[in-house]
């Protein structure tokens, strides 16, 4: 793009990059909205809508001398297209003129919108993009006013058309512009749309089975030009005007796709502010204009009923409601009876702010251990050394680059990467997944590795010749390193064996290399640099406290043998969204607020710290978790609590090194992006939103600043192995489960599978078992889960793939062995 | 699931794939396949061909919707276009159409009773001159009355009958 073209859009001209789209230059240089309906810059163009014709010619150039040839003013001649030209087609050049305020133009606008509404109902006052929709808003700009079609003669087709069980689809509002199919095909790479029939007839359909169910599908509606797709969450929900937008971040997965919560003060919640909707806000560097769905229809436990909503303290053994003031005496007296022994464990999804002041009050008492939660996913350390570098885009990757994936499902785990590394394979990179078994991402690979359960470090150290050298030699390497199949052990040897890997190859400390991980939930990298590590929860789990802190994390329901441990802790304070098994066991359950209720930070997966902001009304008596460890600090007498979440930042700004530029000032910077999307003209883009609450800042790794690295010795674990008649139990991600923090949306509950286990279909003749039997998978002796089998291919022999938080009881969190019998 | 083409077709169907370095181009001969097997484009018949071009079954199903030749619904055993543009009105065609659906006693469109006959008018078939004339499962029949006509329905429904009771 360094090249330079000189193009002239009505009589002025600008220079721009050569090889870029008309369109795009002329938003972007000229700030010249060219209409457009089918044309979407993330996107190839197709020319369908013919919304975007322009007057376009070229300078004249004597053809001997190359000369530009002059008109008797002595201003360049022009020798125009003798009819108009579709701008999303054509690719800027040297000498291009365009003129777009013609009155050539203006009357093909107007006919191309006049001919589009001949089959639209025009039914916006009960349609839910009435007021964000680019057909309203360019008929408004450019359509003839009136209407020459009676409504009888239009077409009129059903309204109701489930695609999928989340999206719906207006058939008589469809443009026909093809940018749900594209996006399926182009971004996606799940062809599952189409178009059937043609010229009026034309209808949008999906055949598959199942239908339109992806885990991107929800973008669609942002992109439909039209109110033709809606979302089964926002359908008839709301009007966007009636809508705040306020900026914040996933709360699900460590890509912290920037999200645009709708909120408006809702009768069904009690006159409060409630979340209507949730939105992609355009993060170039994080998620784009993409989000995943779970992302979108992931929001309503922030408001679920079963939310702990009061304090509850334990008197006479029982668990019973308190106040505040109450639970803090409580608390404190317990704190101080611990003589010492206190440790903390914090859930994955907890903000920076909670982090910081839980660990100053674990500190202050004496204590040491932080814990991060789940376990399961070492290696936080290396990637704040050699992570991807300052400035990564996953967007930039393309021919030259390389990418290898390894011991994950990335579909599964964090979709937004997965869409973005899909894309850069298109681009041209080099992508190579391993993993022990198929995972969607083989479908998009370059080269695929296969290795058994629990070897991904050996694999990692001893990659095919060819493969390594491909990789080493890549302009740019990233490396993405999960724990799929692995204990914590052999997850910290994999991410040493991919570190070594990207040191030796020169791949670190520069933008686009290094090495990235899934980490569970929106703040793994956040526990790391807050002083929390999985190796302290092995600790306190190996040597349980007197007294522990348990912040959002549902030790019980997450880990099968959690209660052999905790039951030798004495005293345990709970912090959590929800009432679970450990609030249960906890002598004070305090109610702390969600993401939606506060303001807060997470530290994303590629060490991005962003701020989320205060949307949603409280839930009952709910306080931010930093609150509450900070007036614990205060009636400890470790000095006065912090009133708000800024301050508390200032605070580890000061303290964490990491962190010294992460003023909320400095994480509220924005600035505009390519391509520029959102803001007044929804057309070009979609209705992803403006970036307003910032774009991050990310922190730079040690490499980045030429400071020595420190890997450490790569020790293999030896791996569970199986006994005669057992099978290696491997837990693996799926994405739409039965979380706490996921199974209040209820609109998704369809497409959440029911418990199963994977099982290979050797192992699966030996025991007799078929796809659908009944099965008993048991770790240990009470330590058993029901669930059914499926020999679909997508296991290796000898392990039974479980996908976790699909059943009611724990699954195992890492790799283990087990016996599968039939029930 | 088992895939009855693949089973009954091989030999045609390999014919057809071997022809082209990607198995999707082969997707319209084989729905043609699907066709013949089914008698229409059955939802088992695009699942099939999906399979064996490893397509998505939705790509299918609107390749299936964009050509006119493909049936989606189940019709008639004998599937007759009759050509009615421009050309074949000025020779007759209009009101040898309108005879030949009085005579079946369907409207424009409709399949017969007993499930033989489904007509329908179409746009050119390239045989102006020979009009008025119409297709029948694809194979042409030219410079038509309806003594003529009356001639081939009687023939074909024989046939029909013929191939029922060879089924039973």
């Amino acid at each position: 793009m360094s090249d330079k073209v000189k193009i002239i859009i009505d009589d002025i001209e600008y220079e721009v990059p050569a090889g870029s789209n008309l369109v795009d230059m002329a938003k972007w240089y000229a700030d010249n909205d060219i209409p457009v309906f089918c044309y979407h810059p993330k996107m190839e163009p197709v020319g369908m809508c013919r919304m975007c014709l322009v007057e376009q010619g070229s300078i004249v150039k004597d053809r001997e001398t190359g000369e530009v040839v002059l008109d008797e003013n002595g201003n360049p001649q022009v020798r125009w297209f003798p009819k108009l030209q579709t701008a999303c087609t054509q690719i800027v050049h040297d000498g291009m003129v365009i003129r777009t305020n013609t009155e050539a133009v203006k009357a093909a606008r107007e006919n191309v919108v006049e001919f589009l509404l001949t089959s639209h109902p025009l039914d916006c006052p009960i349609c839910d993009k009435g007021g964000e929709c680019p057909l309203q808003n360019l008929t408004m700009a450019h359509g003839p006013g009136t209407s020459r079609m009676n409504y009888d003669d239009k077409m009129h087709l059903d309204k109701h058309v489930p695609l999928g069980d989340l999206i719906f689809l207006d058939e008589e509002r469809c443009i026909q512009c093809a940018r749900c199919i594209r996006f399926q095909d182009e971004i996606v790479g799940d062809d599952v749309l189409a178009f059937h029939e043609r010229g009026r007839k034309l209808q949008i359909i999906t055949n598959s089975d199942p239908g339109f169910d992806t885990y991107f599908s929800g973008n669609t509606t942002d992109i439909c030009p039209v109110g033709a797709l809606t979302t089964a969450d926002f359908r008839f929900g709301a009007r966007p005007w009636e809508l705040t937008e306020v900026p914040s971040i996933c709360p699900h997965d460590a890509a912290g796709s920037n999200i645009s919560l709708s909120v408006r003060l809702d009768r069904d919640f009690g006159g409060r502010a409630m979340i209507k909707r949730v939105m992609p806000r355009q993060n170039e560097y994080v998620n784009e204009i993409w989000i995943s769905d779970k992302t979108r229809f992931g929001h309503h436990f922030t408001r679920s009923e079963d939310r702990l909503k009061k304090p509850m303290i334990k008197k006479g053994g029982v668990l019973t409601e308190a106040t505040w003031d109450e639970a803090i005496r409580f608390v404190v007296d317990a704190l101080k009876a611990a003589d010492g022994s206190v440790a903390a464990i914090a859930g994955s999804s907890t903000p920076n702010e909670d982090l910081w002041t839980l660990r100053k009050l674990v500190e202050g008492l004496g204590g040491g251990l932080l814990g991060a939660w789940t376990p399961t996913h070492a290696g936080a350390d290396l990637v704040a050394q050699v992570g991807v570098g300052k400035g990564t885009n996953l967007g930039d990757l393309g021919q030259g680059d390389a990418v290898l994936i390894i011991a994950t499902d990335l579909e599964e785990e964090v979709p937004i990467w997965r869409l973005r590394l899909k894309q850069a394979a298109d681009r041209g990179a080099y992508l190579v997944v391993a993993n022990a078994r198929k995972t969607r991402m083989d479908d998009f690979a370059s080269d695929t590795v296969r290795y058994d359960y629990g070897q991904a470090a050996h694999a990692m150290q001893n990659l095919d010749a060819a493969i390594a050298k491909k990789l080493k030699e890549a302009n740019n390497l990233i490396i993405v390193a999960g724990a799929e199949g692995l204990t914590l052990d052999g997850s910290r040897a994999l991410m040493q064996a991919a570190a070594n890997f990207l040191i030796e190859s020169g791949h670190i400390g520069k933008p686009n290399n290094g090495l990235l991980s899934p980490f569970p939930g929106a703040n793994g990298m956040g526990l790391h640099y807050m002083g929390f590590s999985p190796e302290a929860t092995l600790q306190i789990m190996q040597n349980p406290p007197k007294l522990l802190i348990v912040n959002q994390a549902e030790l019980l329901a997450d880990d099968p043998f959690a209660a052999e441990w905790l039951n030798k802790v004495e005293t345990i304070i709970s912090l959590n969204l929800f009432p679970d098994a450990v609030s249960n066991m906890a002598a004070a359950a305090l109610p702390i607020q969600s993401f939606a209720e506060r303001d807060g930070t997470f530290t994303n997966g590629e060490r991005r710290v962003q701020r989320f902001y205060m949307a949603q009304g409280p839930m009952g008596e709910a306080l931010p978790a930093w609150q509450v460890f900070s007036q614990l600090s205060e009636a400890l007498g470790q000095g006065h609590a912090k009133l708000s979440a800024a301050a508390v930042m200032k605070e580890i700004t000061e303290n964490v090194e990491a962190f010294a530029g992460m003023r909320y000032k400095e994480l509220a910077r924005v600035e505009r992006q390519f391509p520029d999307v959102g803001g007044e003209d929804l057309y070009y883009g979609g209705t992803a939103y403006q970036n307003k609450g910032g774009l991050g800042v990310q922190i730079e790794t040690s490499a980045d600043k030429g400071e020595a690295v420190s890997v450490g010795e790569v020790k293999l674990p030896d791996s569970p192995k199986p006994k005669k008649g057992q099978v290696l139990v491997v837990p693996v991600a799926q994405l739409f489960n039965r979380q706490s923090t996921f199974k209040p949306s209820v609109l998704v509950h369809p497409r959440v599978p029911q418990p199963y286990v994977e099982i290979n279909s050797k192992d699966a003749a030996r025991m007799n078992i078929k796809t659908g039997d009944l099965v008993e998978v048991m770790m240990a002796d009470q330590i058993r889960v029901t669930v059914q089998a499926h020999v679909n291919g997508g296991a290796p022999e000898g392990a039974a793939v479980l996908p976790r938080y699909l059943t009611d009881e724990a699954t195992p969190m890492v790799l283990t062995v087990g016996e599968i019998k039939k029930v | 699931m088992a895939n009855t083409l693949a089973e009954k077709y091989a030999e045609r169907i390999q014919h057809h794939l071997s022809k082209y370095p990607d198995k999707r181009s082969a997707v319209m001969p084989l729905l043609y396949i699907a066709q013949e097997e089914y008698g229409w484009l059955s939802p088992q018949g695009i699942e099939e061909v999906a399979e064996l071009c490893d397509m998505d079954p939705t790509q299918v199903k609107s390749i299936a919707g964009f050509y006119t030749m493909y049936r989606e619904q189940p019709k008639g055993k004998f599937w007759l276009h009759v050509c009615t543009d421009l050309p074949c009105a000025l020779k007759g065609a209009e009101t040898f159409y309108a005879d030949l659906l009085a005579h079946l006693g369907i409207e424009d469109g409709g399949t017969t009773e007993d499930g033989t006959f489904t007509v329908e008018h179409v746009m050119c078939l390239a045989a102006c001159d020979r009009a008025p004339m119409l297709q029948c499962n694809f194979h042409f029949h030219e410079h038509l009355d309806m003594d003529k006509m009356r001639e081939l329905l009687d023939q074909w429904r024989k046939e029909a009958e013929a191939y029922a009771n060879k089924d039973v």
